[in-house]
């Protein structure tokens, strides 16, 4: 007669032999992944929108953005050339009060027209003080 | 005569048992110190262009975005008006001590107009905030 054999129990473990390679590939797929982000902007600090007597200063100098087109103290020109009046006044020297270049724009200005001067008055070490509507 | 024994080198297994613990617990610290960006990248933006345009060196407390529809965004959430980032970033700034801890990043659509931007750029400096204005450097 022939012996049955007996039918071998399986055990009820979890197989975790390969946790660690489901681990490893989760820490290459995170790796991969993320991103890291490295943002490149302008930094402007500009006032509180407290009114001084320095942004009423004559001497202040003014830009005026007119859709493409820009003027310093009423001249135009272009940003090179206000670029090269803002190396020229050494707003970085001078004293806090001293650096205020006042930024007004004509309606419908777009952002990068904007931005433009915006950097360039910080970039030279100008305070940009906003003219508000009816100034 | 004696038979030299050879030395039978036994073979050194490694032990990989804890290599599992290993790369659970490091993916726990990936976890952990990883942030959930509040960029909102996935704004339709264009940003402006610039030479004066630098990696961003100090950490910024907000992010302020305006895209290309006027809609502004407050650190990933959509706010409706420039009052609420005024609110947000003083609420923010209350117990902030050097000026390194006032930076707010800026980013808008170079597009846009004055009457849409204008109004968060002022309510970010009126609430004592530096603004990080976010461009492309021209090349």
């Amino acid at each position: 007669m022939r012996k049955h054999s007996k039918e071998k129990k399986r055990g009820g473990g979890i197989p975790t032999d390969s946790f660690s390679d489901i681990a490893f590939l989760l820490i290459i797929y995170f790796l991969v992944a993320t991103t890291l982000v490295k943002v490149s902007a302008v930094t402007a600090d500009l006032p509180s929108g407290e009114k001084s007597a320095q942004t009423e200063s004559d001497k202040t100098p003014i830009v005026n953005l007119r859709g493409a087109e820009i003027f310093l103290n009423d001249k135009k020109m272009t940003m090179d050339g206000l670029e090269e009046r803002l190396a020229a006044l050494e707003l970085a020297s001078k004293d806090p009060g001293d650096r205020v270049i006042m930024l007004e724009s004509a309606k419908g200005t777009p952002y990068g027209n904007y931005f433009q001067a915006l950097a360039a008055i910080s970039a030279n070490g100008g305070v940009v003080a906003i003219v508000e509507e009816g100034d | 005569m004696r038979r030299s024994r050879r030395k039978r080198r036994k073979p050194v297994p490694v032990p990989v048992a804890s290599m599992g613990d290993i790369a659970f617990l490091l993916i726990i610290f990936f976890l952990v110190c990883s942030e959930v960006s509040k960029d909102k990248s996935n704004l339709a933006v264009k940003l402006p262009f610039s030479q004066y345009v630098e990696k961003i060196k100090a950490q910024v407390v907000a992010r302020v975005a305006v895209d290309e529809s006027g809609e502004i965004w407050f650190d990933g959430a959509r706010v409706d008006s420039a009052t609420d980032v005024e609110w947000g970033i003083r609420a923010l700034l209350t117990k902030t001590v050097s000026d390194d801890q006032r930076h707010v990043q800026f980013k808008c659509d170079s597009a846009l107009p004055k009457e849409q931007f204008e109004p968060v750029l002022k309510a970010i400096a009126a609430a004592g905030g530096i603004i990080e204005a976010v461009g492309e450097k021209e090349q």
